[in-house]
């Protein structure tokens, strides 16, 4: 017990002479402002950025507006209005936007087209969805509405496959949305 | 299916919007299309993917359209050939909207070579042809066509 208590004496006393009083307090407020700077990581911020948490694109590129109150939403997040029959990867996330391929890929003339409605007028628009073919496909910004789509038995109605007819290259890095007209509204 | 009516808004919309649309609909009706505006819709929901907006198609997917397709009509055999490819019979359109949208398309791509005498495409012919859809015998169907089609020489 004597040898007990020698050791344990030595050993706070060895931890005395090295800190000073002070030192606690510098370690016990570095602690406190660590903890208070740790929201403030690139990781806290990505957790929190998206509204919807189910989106896993959310943080990942920054967000592209059209700054039209008729075009409204996100077009690198797959709730954008033009996106409602997509089957693919959004080029806005690829260093394109809604109408242009990304640099090095080529856009199909070979199309998928579908209907949506913009939120804004609440009129349906005819949407042409351009393949851009010739890169690499990453997987980035995977959306998949399929509004309108048909079984593969109807090929031209289908939205699963990859319209890169027509390219020099059949390998799909993502999809465009194009606007060809506005729908006739029918009851 | 009731037709809506053809209203001015759209190019006005498509303004708003502040993006140039890829092809402009058509303002003038040809024969045998009630409505030209939703001709073109369903030609451009229905057709357009694969033959392309100015119907010049593609090596891979669909034949060309522009400046032949009204040639079929001035030679034996043409006419029903036309209601009989694949992308025609097998439509998911009703008939009627088939026979407008076949009427739009030979104006629209091929008006020049549209012979004199024409009448426009029926629901009930159309009904007609497309009981017996071409399968692979579209395409050396076509060539022979074609081939009778330079023989007749210009309209």
């Amino acid at each position: 017990m004597a040898q007990f208590d020698r050791l344990t004496e030595r050993a706070l006393r060895g931890f005395a002479s090295r800190t000073s009083r002070r030192s606690v307090f510098s370690i016990l407020g570095g602690l406190l402002a660590g903890a208070a700077a740790l929201p403030l990581l690139p990781v806290a911020r990505g957790a929190e950025g998206g509204t919807n948490s189910d989106d896993p694109n959310s943080g990942l590129v920054p967000p592209q507006y059209s700054g039209n109150p008729q075009d409204p939403g996100d077009r690198t997040k797959c709730d954008y209005w033009r996106y409602c029959a997509i089957d693919g990867s959004l080029c806005s996330c690829y260093g394109g936007s809604i109408t242009s391929c990304p640099p090095g890929t080529e856009m199909s003339p070979i199309t998928w087209i579908g209907t949506c409605r913009n939120p804004a007028d609440q009129r349906n628009y005819i949407i042409s969805y351009n393949d851009c073919c010739g890169g690499v496909a990453w997987g980035r910004c995977a959306c998949q509405n399929n509004r309108g789509d048909r079984p593969v038995v109807r090929p031209q109605t289908n939205n699963e496959i990859t319209w890169c007819f027509g390219t020099k290259s059949q390998s799909y890095t993502c999809t465009v949305a194009l606007i060809l007209g506005v729908a006739i509204e029918q009851k | 299916m009731a037709v809506g009516a053809l209203s001015l808004a759209p190019l006005a919309h498509i303004a708003r919007i502040g993006e140039a649309a890829e092809s402009t609909p058509p303002s003038d009706a040809p024969a045998g299309v009630m409505n030209a505006q939703l001709a073109w819709q369903n030609w451009a929901l229905n057709c357009q993917g694969c033959h392309q907006p100015d119907g010049t198609g593609s090596a891979n997917a669909a034949p060309s359209l522009a400046g032949n397709v009204a040639k079929f009509l001035r030679i034996p055999g043409g006419r029903e050939y036309l209601g009989r490819v694949p992308g025609v019979a097998n439509s998911p359109l009703a008939d009627a909207e088939l026979a407008e949208v076949m009427n739009w398309m030979l104006w629209r791509f091929d008006r020049e070579d549209l012979p004199s005498n024409f009448h426009p495409f029926t629901a009930a012919e159309i009904a007609q042809l497309r009981t017996r859809p071409l399968r692979l015998e579209a395409s050396p169907m076509r060539n022979e066509l074609l081939k009778k089609t330079a023989a007749s020489g210009p309209p």
